[in-house]
């Protein structure tokens, strides 16, 4: 019996299992949020002919008229104050005041949720004027009121929000933060569509800054009420964006579906799946199965050497440069990098053009400065040679003639940044620096990076928004320059960024930028620009109007985008 | 039998709560805080500094594992720092999918490895015993992440690739953990009948003049199948912990793809949550072959007591 006993037991296991699994998979149609756009819907009391926007498009993931786009990793949240990474959905489905498109081969600051602005002539108070005709996706009508909310909802401390730095220059917000406001002074609404910012002191990025998906604006009602589900619950996260979120299972997709009441008007394609693929070869084999339309392949690296050298793809391939600079970073605080003519050593025994050629397939151009092409005062610097000879004159002239170690930092995951540490390895043991790589957990990377005790390390920063500012600021100020373990004392520069955001005058403005520039590069020495690249995307031919945003970021707006088949 | 199941199940609680113990510590020994692997290249000093405080992540690990114990114990396994949701709703989602996937490999490997098992031990150092055995041996050896690709390879255009949308997404990550599975259970049951087909009272019932089918599926199989049962019940509690790799080739949100995320993100939080789940669940099934064992072989029965 209780053998017959132990059969039924394995028995019922496999039965209970494959019963317990009829919920289990996540079919387009379970889409949480097809309820949630009637239930959720707000009527304005002022606006009485306005209702519910209709829930048109929500059926998007059946039509082939949708885009499908692979991600690597989930994303923590669509909250964008919430969040510093993943911004494609809040670039989709939110909007700014202004935003920063390509005008004439210029990054230009443009109206959105603003139609005008007006600044004092003391750079302190902005004045915008809203457009009067815009509807979040709940229905509900966008006033001045949602800016005041958008702002104090970052600034307040119970939100937890990882973004408050982009709205910390408004005057009285580091008080709200501190719990020693309720509201934020410096944002006022003074009717329905004009909304009236001050700030502590004159901040001039201030506008290119309200272009950051950070900055986009919610609405009062819709995440009051939806409090921490905001950012995570399809149903309740609303924007006014040309697409809704409609659907989010985790660790498998997301649903955007087109808003066919967005103020610009409706978007071309009927929306986008957001499709949760880790491993880079299986984007691969999706992608050439018609599954993937758009494969963003400087951020699938492993990818890169097949579909640039595949004739079939040579037409699928768009490319723009990334608004971002690769270079070394060294301690000023450390041995031997605390002499700068070690540091200009290694600068002049580095190859680069031979490593952008051999290792990237030359898609990228060699830079000298902090500032990368295509933002706001990037300029013509002198070149940093490569001269092994000079490098060697130089260490010798540092007490280093017999040669010296150096320990180069980096991630213990980071395949791309070990290849080229290889690289240099091997350039630098020609001027005699015996260098070797050290490879350190993340964590332990960037903590130990935050105090200040990391050696040279190659780094990269892309803009977050269209200013010198976040370059050189980022890197270069007393409290930064240790978080990012390269320890200058220059206290001039220090002052001089301080000034700089100060400033009214564009041209002196952008004049003291480069001459930031050039101490810190040329003069110091403190960094090593190595090479800016070129973004590179594979794109089915069906996908039409396709383009690397300004910023050269994977994560881009797809209200342009179209699907001819 | 109750009296030893129950003492079973409660020493699983001094086992989790020591494993929560040593996540903690070994969590607190390395450097680097969640804040900053959330926040990466685009890590602020002061948004770290004051979150830091609100999120009580200054406070000495041992106060943390006082007040983390004292959640648990209400039922409350703390919010994920990257995913924002909270740690049971996140293991709530996942499991059915890791579920599906189990039930589907281990079906799968029964099906496949039982059948293969008796016919290479009645057909003994015969051609199709080789080719079984080698099939088995290679299922055993081969890694997951090598089988998995060669099968997407091989198959991308027919089957889906990646994801987890439809039964159809479940047939090649079922067949690379299947195969594995299958392969020990082949080579087991192999084994295991031909030790039962020497013995005497199978050569009574073949003297009684049986046909050979119902001598080995009646006589021998059933008394052979014992160790393959438990062997399941392990393989089972195996499988339900998460396949990672397996998971992460096929893009299926399961619990092991989510392991490896909160491994990867530092995430305290939703680390402990999958470990204790995983240990649970482990528990929980060499609990079921344990009893199994006492419920099919009287002589352990006997030991174990009543």
């Amino acid at each position: 019996m209780r053998k017959y006993l132990s059969l039924l037991m394995a028995g019922v296991l496999a039965v209970s299992m494959l019963g317990g699994c009829g919920s289990a998979f996540d079919d387009g149609s379970s889409t949480g949020a097809a309820a949630g756009d009637g239930g959720g819907a707000q009527t304005q009391a002022g606006a009485s002919g306005e209702t519910t926007p209709a829930a048109a498009g929500s059926g998007a993931a059946a039509g082939g008229n949708v885009i499908h786009i692979p991600e690597k990793d989930e994303f923590p949240t669509v909250d964008c104050q919430k969040d510093t990474e993943f911004y494609v959905v809040p670039l989709n489905i939110y909007d700014r005041l202004v935003e920063c498109e390509v005008v004439d081969g210029v990054a230009t600051i443009v109206p959105s949720l603003a139609k005008s602005w007006d600044i004092s002539p003391d750079g302190l108070v902005y004045t915008f004027h809203l457009r009067d005709d815009v509807t979040f996706h709940n229905g509900a009508r966008f006033t001045a009121d949602d800016v005041v909310y958008t702002v104090e909802r970052m600034m307040n401390p119970a939100t937890a929000a990882l973004n408050t730095d982009f709205f910390s220059m408004i005057k009285g917000a580091g008080d709200m933060l501190d719990g020693q406001a309720e509201g934020v002074e410096g944002v006022k609404a003074l009717d329905d569509y004009t909304v009236e910012i001050t700030l502590e002191v004159p901040f001039a990025p201030f506008l290119a800054n309200l272009a950051t998906p950070s900055c986009s604006i919610y609405n009062r009602e819709a995440a009051e009420a939806a409090g921490d589900q905001f950012g995570i619950d399809p149903a309740v996260t609303v924007g006014t964006g040309p697409f809704k979120i409609t659907d989010w299972v985790l660790n498998d997709r997301i649903t955007l579906a087109r808003n066919d009441d967005y103020f610009k008007g409706p978007a071309k394609i009927d929306g986008i799946e957001l499709i949760q693929v880790p491993d880079e070869n299986t984007q691969k084999l999706m992608y050439e199965n018609g599954e993937l339309d758009v494969v963003d392949l400087s951020s699938s690296t492993s990818q890169l050497a097949y579909f640039m050298g595949n004739e079939t793809y040579k037409d699928n391939l768009v490319t723009g440069p990334e608004a971002g600079n690769y270079f070394y970073a060294f301690n000023l605080d450390m041995k031997p990098t605390d002499d700068v003519r070690v540091r200009k050593a290694i600068s002049m025994a580095i190859d680069r053009q031979t490593i952008l050629d051999q290792m990237y397939n030359g898609a990228g151009h060699v830079v000298n400065s902090m500032l990368p092409d295509g933002v706001l005062g990037s300029y013509d610097a002198q070149e940093i040679p490569y001269d092994p000879e000079g490098a060697k004159a130089l260490l010798a002239e540092a007490g280093y003639g017999d040669g010296c170690d150096l320990e180069i930092y980096q991630k213990t995951d980071d395949p791309d940044a070990l290849a080229i540490n290889q690289v240099i390895m091997s350039m630098l043991g020609q001027v005699g620096i015996n260098a070797t790589i050290k490879q350190m957990d993340e964590a332990a990377y960037l903590s130990e990076r935050r105090e200040g005790n990391i050696g040279m390390t190659r780094a990269v920063w892309w803009a977050d928004f269209n200013d010198p500012d976040n370059f050189l600021y980022t890197f270069f100020t007393e409290k930064n320059t240790k978080a990012r373990s390269i320890n200058h004392k220059n206290g001039d520069v220090y002052q001089w960024l301080e000034d700089a955001r100060a400033m009214v005058d564009e041209d002196e403005r952008m004049a003291l930028y480069q001459k930031i520039d050039t101490t810190m590069v040329q003069d110091e020495a403190a960094v090593f620009p190595l090479y800016q690249m070129d973004h590179i995307v594979v794109v089915q031919d069906w996908v039409k109007g396709f383009e690397i945003p300004w910023n050269g970021w994977t994560d881009t707006s797809y209200y342009n985008v179209s699907i001819e088949r | 039998m109750l009296k030893y199941i129950a003492k079973r199940v409660l020493v699983t609680i001094p086992v989790l709560i020591g494993v929560v113990f040593m996540i903690f510590v070994m969590l607190s020994v390395v450097p680097g805080d969640p804040l900053t692997v959330m926040m990466g290249e685009k890590v602020k000093v002061d948004v770290i500094e004051r979150l830091s405080v609100t999120m009580h992540l200054n406070d000495p690990w041992y106060v943390r594992f006082v007040w983390y114990l004292w959640d648990a114990l209400h039922g409350d396994f703390g919010t994920s720092y990257k995913l924002t949701r909270s740690v049971s709703s996140l293991i709530a989602n996942a499991f059915p999918k890791t579920l599906m996937l189990a039930a589907s490999a281990a079906v799968l490997s029964w099906l496949v490895g039982i059948p293969a098992g008796i016919i290479s031990a009645v057909k003994k150092n015969s051609l199709v015993d080789h080719l079984f055995m080698g099939f088995a041996l290679c299922g055993v050896s081969i890694p997951a992440f090598s089988v998995g690709m060669f099968l997407q390879n091989l198959f991308n255009g027919i089957l889906p690739v990646s994801g987890f949308a439809s039964p159809a997404h479940l047939i090649l990550p079922a067949l690379v953990l299947g195969w594995n599975a299958a392969g020990t259970i082949a080579r087991l049951t192999r084994s295991s009948l031909l030790e039962v087909l020497e013995d005497d009272y199978i050569r009574t019932a073949r003297a009684k003049g049986l046909a050979p089918l119902p001598v080995i599926l009646w006589h021998g199989l059933k008394n052979s199948l014992l160790p393959v049962i438990t062997m399941m019940a392990i393989q089972i509690s195996s499988l339900l912990s998460g396949a990672v790799i397996t998971e992460t080739l096929f893009s299926i949100p399961g619990i092991g793809r989510l392991t490896v995320d909160a491994i990867n993100g530092r995430d305290m939080p939703l680390l402990q949550g999958t470990v204790i789940f995983t240990t649970a669940v482990i528990i929980m099934g060499n609990l079921i072959a344990d009893i199994l064992y006492c419920v099919v072989d009287p002589r352990i029965r006997v030991e174990g007591g009543k």
